[in-house]
């Protein structure tokens, strides 16, 4: 009996499933709620708002006008450099506005967006398509991947084009498909290889001869049942081969991917490139077949609408740009019982202030939240040092003293503690019996860590968007100082102007003048 | 959900919880020691337990720190129950509460409160008593019933539980009792006190010496332990490493120093685990996490090093039960061990114990 009582009160720290093992933790999974019905298409909502910065890099530059009429798969906004991505119209509408300023949950910083008006009629460009994509040129696959403005879809949002070509550049030999969803609530991509095994299995087929890999594995939990199945009928005869790893939370984290499934540590100054994997979410995996064979740009993924205020909860293939509560309206949101939502999972996703906020390339998840689901935060206690986070923590750090050392600031024991060698996983505040919110300690230690060695990461991005704000109001200024009133007309020649050299030299030169004003104030 | 960043769910174990999952693991053994020798404990525990909350209240009030959410974490049970059944039983009221406001009001909370006291309160109350009345804390005085094993009342009766009470409120005694006469000690003690082959030879043989049916009521109360400790083990409540290592050094040392027959007998590898405190300090007291080392790596060390000196306090020494001896200079120990024993970090190259990490360059 005492037992029995005490596995219920400690689900981390009983038995067998539900025990813990060493370096990762096992939350009591959410996924079924969200698996009961088939992946849904989503009725389109009036408005799609596509931020500039779907991606990690540098923002997509647009090239289309208010009042453009666009066409779905037409581009609406340009890769700005190498690390930039493509943006393409999800359906055919008109353009309302290209600098509405947003500001998204997990950046913190506002993003340009483009505004499009829905005309509901879904005309469709007509795209090319490739009847066999396996007699294509790597380098040609890697055009199309990076032409369709496919980036990461796991949550990082790396642009995949660019991650092969280092991952070429390294010589890597190993492609890592990760289909280790460890989040509780999230089952996108169980859902879509439940589904579209066969698009996952030839998008790795088509991301390995692009980027050169010897060999190809598809990494998934082992609790995943109809997945699995589902790709066993699938996978005879194609060159990619199953890894099923055991379930744990953060399994699907790239260094613990690789760990899992070659037994090679990534060093931790390092990625998993230099040790010769590559590796792609699932979801980008099927954006790639998309895109090389039927020839059609990324426009939409596939979100879990999770979370017990919604009467069904269920897996949508969303329009990138979608309002979070156009998706939440659909699943039959219960007003009353929710107290607020998160974009990404329950461990790392980040609170969702504004409802209105659309789904990215890179959303995977929308958890509505309720008070019983997630109750009220304990009061936080003394760390008595049980050493659980210790023994939860997959970078191998010592979190108990990490907080330590952030309380004193003490930088360089933090350094030597490896601050930085945390991945921010939160799977130590999830153990920690005395409820300290650990990571939010690390993140302070980190920022301000990083604020005084002048890498100020998170300015140098905001810098960026701030320019191309200031660009933009001064070519509406010039336009209606030239009386225009329709850039539609010459959208033409407004596209030419602003045309991408000519966009990163008014960069540079802003970027040059606040150097200069920084030098004289700090001369001064 | 009032925090404003990630992780938004939690584990549902709670201090509390893994405090009171501590006090249930070692109740078996408590009340199979109460079968065994009487009232004695759970009298030091209750008065324990009620001066360890209040002086923790006191301590709080002076602070001005919330009381209500202090007390409820129960670590000033856990001290009181470490304290009480390290204590001899029917030890006098006024021995308990001057060790008990030590551990609590100086060891604890003149450190900080809970979490940043650097030596186990249980175990420096009773250095304090030990060293200050010495005789008090190597004496056990039992009731009549659990020394005399032929007496026909159990010392569980009505009787027995009056003798217990006189010793600790000795304003109540009766004049039937003679303190002095009904002392008794560990067989460990015993063992050290009295001629040694004599009690070897009685502790082999099972006469009835330790305790009131057979000789086994002490290795019994030490099963207990260990089986409370495998108990929480198996939860995770503790992690393997301080017993494992607390448990096989001791072993070690007691078969490398074992020599048969002998005027220098040290006494078995059975008798140093089973024969006294071995268990409770490996399971239950060295454990305390708030003053142990902290990594897994260290914690070992932090074992290996309470092992070998409660073995070499025992033998060579001049204390006599020695698990809080070694508890204490472990902790002293436990900061250091926490710098240079570290788990090498995920993906980092090199590690060496004596330099924690390869540095980031
Ligand atoms: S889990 Fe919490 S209480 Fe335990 S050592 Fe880590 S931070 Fe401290
Ligand atoms: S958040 Fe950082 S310190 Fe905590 S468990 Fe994850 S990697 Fe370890």
């Amino acid at each position: 009996m005492a037992i029995s009582w005490a596995k219920r009160a400690c689900p981390v720290l009983g038995f067998g499933k539900r025990g813990v093992k060493l370096g990762a933790i096992k939350p009591p999974p959410h996924k079924l709620e969200s698996l009961r019905s088939r992946i849904m298409p989503t009725p389109l909502p009036e408005r799609l708002v596509l931020s500039l910065q779907q991606h990690q890099g540098d923002a997509s530059i647009p090239c289309v006008e208010v009042g453009d009429k666009v066409l779905k798969f037409q581009a609406i906004a340009e890769a700005n450099s190498e690390s930039s991505l493509n943006l393409h119209a999800p359906t055919s509408g008109t353009i309302l506005s290209v600098d509405q300023s947003l500001v998204f949950s997990d950046s913190m910083t506002p993003e340009a967006c483009i505004v499009l008006e829905c005309d509901g009629a879904d005309n469709a460009l007509k795209v090319s398509t490739t009847r066999d994509y396996r007699a294509l040129e790597h380098e040609h696959l890697l055009q199309r991947i990076e032409e369709a403005g496919v980036c990461g879809m796991g949550g990082a949002g790396y642009p995949t084009a660019l991650k092969l070509r280092h991952g070429i550049s390294k010589n890597i030999d190993l492609l890592l498909i990760n289909a280790a969803e460890c989040e509780p609530y999230i089952s996108c991509d169980e859902a879509l290889l439940r589904e579209r095994a066969k698009e996952v299995i030839q998008g790795a087929e088509i991301i390995q001869a692009a980027c050169l890999a010897n060999s190809c594995q598809l990494v998934i939990e082992s609790n995943m049942n109809e997945a699995i199945d589902a790709l066993r009928s699938e996978i005879t005869g194609s060159s990619v081969q199953l890894k099923i790893v055991a379930p744990s939370y953060p399994a699907g984290d790239e260094r613990q991917i690789v760990f899992a499934a070659t037994g090679r540590e990534t060093p931790s100054s390092g990625l998993p490139i230099d040790i010769g994997v590559v590796v792609v979410n699932a979801g980008t995996a099927a954006a790639c077949l998309h895109a090389v064979s039927k020839g059609q740009p990324c426009i939409s993924r596939v979100v879990t609408l999770a979370g017990s205020p919604l009467r069904t909860p269920k897996n949508f293939d969303v329009p990138i740009g979608t309002p979070i509560s156009h998706l939440q309206t659909l699943c039959g949101m219960d007003e009353q019982s929710h107290q607020g939502t998160l974009a990404g999972g329950s461990l790392m996703g980040q609170p969702v202030l504004n409802l209105d906020l659309p789904i990215k390339k890179t959303s995977n998840c929308v958890v509505a939240m309720s008070a019983q689901e997630f109750p009220a935060q304990e009061p936080v206690l003394p760390c008595i040092r049980c050493g659980y986070c210790a023994d939860a923590c997959p970078a191998h750090l010592l979190p108990q003293q990490l907080l330590v050392f952030s309380k004193q600031q003490a930088v360089e024991a933090l350094e030597d503690h490896g601050l930085f060698d945390c991945i921010e996983c939160g799977a130590c505040a999830y153990v920690c019996p005395s409820k300290i919110p650990l990571l939010q300690y690390y993140r302070s230690s980190k920022e301000l860590m990083l604020l005084e060695a002048g890498v100020t990461a998170r300015s140098s991005h905001w810098q960026q968007r701030f320019q191309y704000f200031q660009y933009r109001r001064k070519r509406v200024n010039q336009q209606r100082a030239e009386g225009k009133q329709s850039a539609s007309d010459n959208s033409q020649q407004v596209e030419q102007e602003f045309s991408r050299d000519k966009a990163r030299e008014e960069i540079a030169a802003a970027v040059a003048r606040v150097k200069s004003k920084k030098s004289k104030n700090q001369a001064s | 959900m009032n925090s404003s960043s990630s992780p938004f769910q939690f584990a549902k174990l709670k201090t509390r919880q893994l405090m009171l999952l501590v006090l249930a693991a070692a109740s078996p053994a408590v009340l199979m020691h109460t079968w065994f020798f009487g009232y004695g404990m759970l009298l030091n525990i209750a008065l324990a337990a009620v001066i360890g909350l209040s002086s923790e209240a006191v301590c709080l009030w002076l602070q001005n720190k919330p009381i209500k959410v202090a007390l409820s974490d129960y670590s000033a049970l856990v001290t009181a129950l470490l304290f009480a059944v390290t204590i001899p039983p029917g030890t006098a009221w006024w021995l308990i509460a001057m060790g008990m406001v030590f551990a609590i009001a100086l060891v604890k909370h003149a450190y900080g409160g809970l979490g940043h006291n650097v030596f186990n309160p249980a175990m420096a109350g009773y250095l304090f008593l030990l060293l200050a009345f010495p005789l008090s804390m190597t004496a056990w005085h039992l009731p009549q019933a659990a020394v005399t094993p032929a007496s026909d009342h159990s010392p569980l009766s009505w009787t027995g539980f009056i003798e217990s009470l006189s010793f600790v409120f000795p304003i109540i005694q009766n004049q039937t009792i003679d303190i002095d006469g009904l002392a008794m000690a560990t067989p460990l003690i015993e063992y050290k006190m009295a001629g040694q082959n004599a009690v070897l030879e009685a502790y082999r043989e099972g006469l009835p010496l330790f305790s009131r049916s057979s000789g086994t009521g002490w290795e019994l109360v030490n099963m207990a332990y260990l089986i409370g400790g495998l108990f929480l083990l198996s939860l995770r409540i503790i992690s393997w490493h301080i017993p494992v290592a607390i448990i096989a050094s001791v072993l070690m040392m007691s078969l490398l120093f074992y020599s048969d027959g002998g005027s220098s007998v040290n006494g078995t590898p059975y008798l140093h685990l089973f024969g006294s405190a071995t268990m409770i300090g490996a399971f239950f007291i060295a454990t305390d996490p708030v003053s142990a080392a902290t990594s897994n790596p260290a914690r070992i060390v932090y074992g290996i090093i309470i092992g070998c000196s409660i073995y070499g306090i025992r033998v060579w020494g001049s204390y006599l039960d020695s698990i809080a001896i070694a508890v204490l200079f472990a902790n002293f120990c436990a900061p250091m061990l926490d710098h240079f024993f570290r788990p090498r970090i995920f993906g980092q190259v090199r590690w060496s114990p004596l330099r924690g990490q390869t540095s980031h360059e």
